[in-house]
């Protein structure tokens, strides 16, 4: 039994197999029946190529499609992140997330806003230093009692035991987080450079008020103490320290 | 100053004051109106409330030898203290 593979790629060669197998198996019945059985090649080679050609281009424009798809998936992907940047920072200011710029705080509600006196609030005082900066600091009072909508002083003492002079600069923080929102301070002594002389003892106040609104947001209803905790740092020359928008 | 960088916890974020920042007093000018204010103070239970004339008087103080900016006592807050004008037709504030 002769197991030959006709080869579809050279037609030159098929009628030479098959007189060959004819002239080997002659009468031989499966012979023929295999000769017969196969069909003429050149015929079969051009339909298959037509048909794999076909296929090919098919293949060929599918995946031009997919990859255009993929790349303006990834262009769109890299625009999108560009885009978040400005989108998120709306997003904060629409929904006060994070403690971020909240609507409602301007300097105009001062003369406008009535004290809502049932609503007594508890300020404490806290002072802090830096281990490197000398001074002595520290809160004047340690509570205040105040009411939303009415504006309120309060001191801290600083003193500079030292003989040479110092340049200190401040930053505060407001305990609980959320309620720092509602904490406005008209003026006070943080975030520029104070200096004192050798020796000198002053006093520091903060004017500051507590938001109306603040009686009328949910999550404050039980919060009745507020903590404001003032941090002095020494300022050295030349350095320029993240200040929040303050020239 | 918290600066931890948790994703999604609450950090504060602190803001600069509305009208800067106050020069030291470095002479003591107004030392005396901030006395009254502290006694009263310790008087009143800490109460600010009972004190903001005082307060009224050390910032009118301190305007008055330039360690603050002037400004209307109303957009300080204290329209409730301040006198009545004089004659109804005032285009000013409401007392």
């Amino acid at each position: 039994m002769l197991l030959l593979r006709p080869s579809l790629c050279c037609p030159l060669t098929s009628p030479l197999l098959t007189g060959c197998v004819r002239a080997l198996h002659r009468g031989s019945p499966r012979a023929e029946l295999f000769l017969r059985r196969r069909p003429p090649s050149r015929l079969l080679t051009r339909s298959g190529s037509r048909k794999s050609r076909s296929q090919e281009d098919e293949w060929r424009t599918k995946n031009k499609t997919v990859l255009t798809y993929i790349t303006a998936a990834g262009v769109g992907m890299i625009g999108l992140s560009y885009a978040a940047v400005p989108l998120y920072r709306l997003y904060c200011q629409a929904t006060g997330l994070g403690g971020a710029a909240v609507a409602g705080h301007d300097a105009d509600q001062v003369e406008t806003m009535k004290p809502v006196k049932e609503r007594i609030i508890k300020v404490s005082f806290n002072a802090d230093t830096h281990a490197s900066i000398q001074w002595n600091f520290r809160p004047q009072q340690t509570e205040i009692y105040v009411v939303p909508g009415e504006t309120a002083l309060a001191f801290y003492r600083a003193k500079n035991p030292t003989d040479k002079p110092i340049i200190g600069i401040s930053t505060y923080n407001v305990v609980p987080f959320d309620a720092g929102q509602y904490f406005n301070k008209i003026q006070c002594f943080c975030f520029e450079e104070q200096r004192l002389n050798p020796h000198e003892e002053v006093d520091m106040p903060v004017f500051f008020y507590i938001d109306p609104e603040f009686d009328d947001d949910p999550r404050m209803a039980r919060v009745d103490t507020i903590t404001l905790s003032y941090t002095f740092f020494e300022a050295k020359e030349g350095q320029n320290l993240p200040l929040p928008g303050y020239d | 100053m918290s600066t931890a960088m948790n994703f999604g916890t609450k950090s504060f974020k602190a803001r600069a004051p509305d009208k800067g920042s106050f020069p030291l007093d470095h002479f003591g000018e107004c030392k005396a109106f901030k006395e009254m204010f502290m006694k009263c103070l310790s008087e009143n239970n800490f109460d600010n409330s009972r004190c903001r004339l005082q307060s009224k008087d050390y910032l009118e103080c301190r305007m008055e030898k330039q360690l603050m900016a002037k400004e209307p006592l109303e957009k300080l807050g204290f329209k409730d203290l301040m006198d009545p004008p004089p004659s109804p037709e005032n285009r000013g504030s409401k007392p």
